[in-house]
């Protein structure tokens, strides 16, 4: 590789060539078709990583706004969300939840199922970590849905930070969409067991699970469990009216 | 270069400032027709809103990299870019009996064009990130801190290193990049953007 080369890419991009080495860049620009090849992909790729990582955090808040815009009008019955005036973000926002329960009313009225209910909030690991890469991969992951893979992340970063319950309880989630239901209770039940902020989210979580399984009564138990002061509860009674 | 944005360029300035009231008259309005394409052609509301979302999350980049701007109506630009998204996910997913219900619309030259634009913007990106990730792990980090922190006396101070080997080791691994990105296929078969 010509090093020499790539250097004088980078000086000439922070313009930082004297005046005659400026000179003797632009001519060979000019007349060795592959200098000038290799300048532009070096360019391109200067300007896009250089975007890329600018716009990391920008990216995450746009991909939340549209994920939950994207939940209201998508998962929402149409019918209910086409009649509201599209200028009135609040009423819409109000219309939608109740589309959402109308729906949840009229097509549920059989046994409710775990996909209903299972929204889960996007990953954003708090921890500053050593290993930055698993935690942008296992929240890329787990917020695309690729459950596996965030697991993978998740146990890396667990390893690391064992105390971290958060980063369990995820873990349990993603074993949970994976029906690993030994993994998922045993995480879970712990968490729920313990004094952590995340102990009714836990539960609600126990609860999600056997609700896939499809084992209501046991469902039920755990439901009735959730205190009227935790932010599961509302969900909780919700999905208990159902069982 | 003076081009005059579309009135609907607007869509593209909300995913720029992330202003979720223009962003949601836009699922409103345009995002109807592309689910009920997906869900006739084997896929579910599931499968719509992540190819919707990940559509506008390249129009994004598109937009704040390369200043995009929107010369045609969305309505057509948009559902074509999804439409072709979706076309290659199925393609992607091995799915080749189904039968693609082809819808009748008409598009102009002008959208036609920006759709490519959009789409090559995409695979531009998405090669230089495929490429990025072959370079060693050193290299991926000295890059990546060099783009995040800018100020290469920082950078260098990071990584406990000399101004003048951080300079050094950011222009080979750019080198390494560079060569990598030049001799792939995919490369020579993306249009220049």
């Amino acid at each position: 590789m010509d090093e020499a080369k790539y250097i004088l890419f980078d000086k000439y991009l922070n313009n930082e060539l004297t005046s005659v080495e400026l000179k003797s860049f632009e001519d060979q620009l000019v007349s060795d078709a592959d200098f000038k090849h290799e300048f532009e992909i070096y360019k391109a790729l200067e300007t896009s990583l250089a975007a890329k990582f600018e716009n990391e955090q920008e990216e995450i808040e746009l991909r939340k706004t549209l994920q939950s815009i994207g939940n209201q009008h998508i998962k929402a019955p149409k019918k209910e969300t086409k009649v509201i005036p599209l200028f009135n973000y609040k009423n819409l926002l109000v219309a939608a939840s109740i589309a959402v329960l109308i729906g949840l009313f009229i097509f549920n009225n059989g046994n409710p199922v775990y996909g209903d209910f299972a929204n889960h909030n996007a990953l954003e690991i708090v921890v500053r970590s050593e290993n930055n890469q698993a935690v942008v991969a296992a929240e890329e992951a787990f917020n695309s849905k690729k459950y596996e893979e965030a697991l993978q992340q998740l146990t890396i970063l667990s390893d690391e930070y064992s105390e971290d319950v958060e980063i369990e309880l995820y873990k349990g989630i993603c074993n949970l969409e994976l029906n690993n239901y030994t993994e998922a209770n045993q995480i879970f039940t712990e968490i729920s067991n313990g004094k952590s902020s995340f102990s009714t989210t836990a539960t609600w979580y126990k609860a999600l699970m056997y609700l896939k399984q499809e084992k209501m009564e046991n469902c039920k138990k755990v439901l009735q469990t959730i205190p009227e002061s935790a932010e599961e509860y509302t969900q909780a009674q919700k999905l208990l009216k159902k069982l | 270069m003076d081009i005059k944005p579309h009135d609907d360029h607007i869509y593209i300035e909300a995913l720029l400032k992330n202003d979720s009231k223009v962003l949601s008259t836009l699922y409103a309005k345009f995002s109807p027709k592309i689910v009920g394409y997906i869900k006739n052609n084997s896929g579910d509301e599931d499968a719509a809103q992540d190819i919707i979302q990940e559509t506008l999350v390249t129009i994004y980049h598109q937009a704040k990299e390369k200043k995009f701007i929107l010369t045609c109506p969305f309505d057509a630009y948009f559902f074509l870019l999804c439409k072709r998204r979706w076309l290659n996910e199925l393609k992607k997913r091995g799915n080749n009996r189904v039968t693609i219900i082809d819808d009748i619309t008409s598009i102009s030259e002008e959208q036609e064009q920006q759709v490519e634009e959009t789409e090559i913007f995409e695979q531009q990106h998405q090669l230089f990130e495929l490429k990025f990730k072959e370079l060693g792990e050193k290299c991926q980090e000295l890059l990546k801190a060099t783009f995040k922190i800018k100020s290469m006396e920082e950078v260098a101070d990071f990584l406990g290193v000399t101004y003048g080997y951080a300079r050094k080791k950011k222009s080979q691994c750019m080198g390494k990049l560079t060569q990598l990105v030049k001799n792939s296929n995919e490369f020579n078969q993306l249009k220049a953007y």
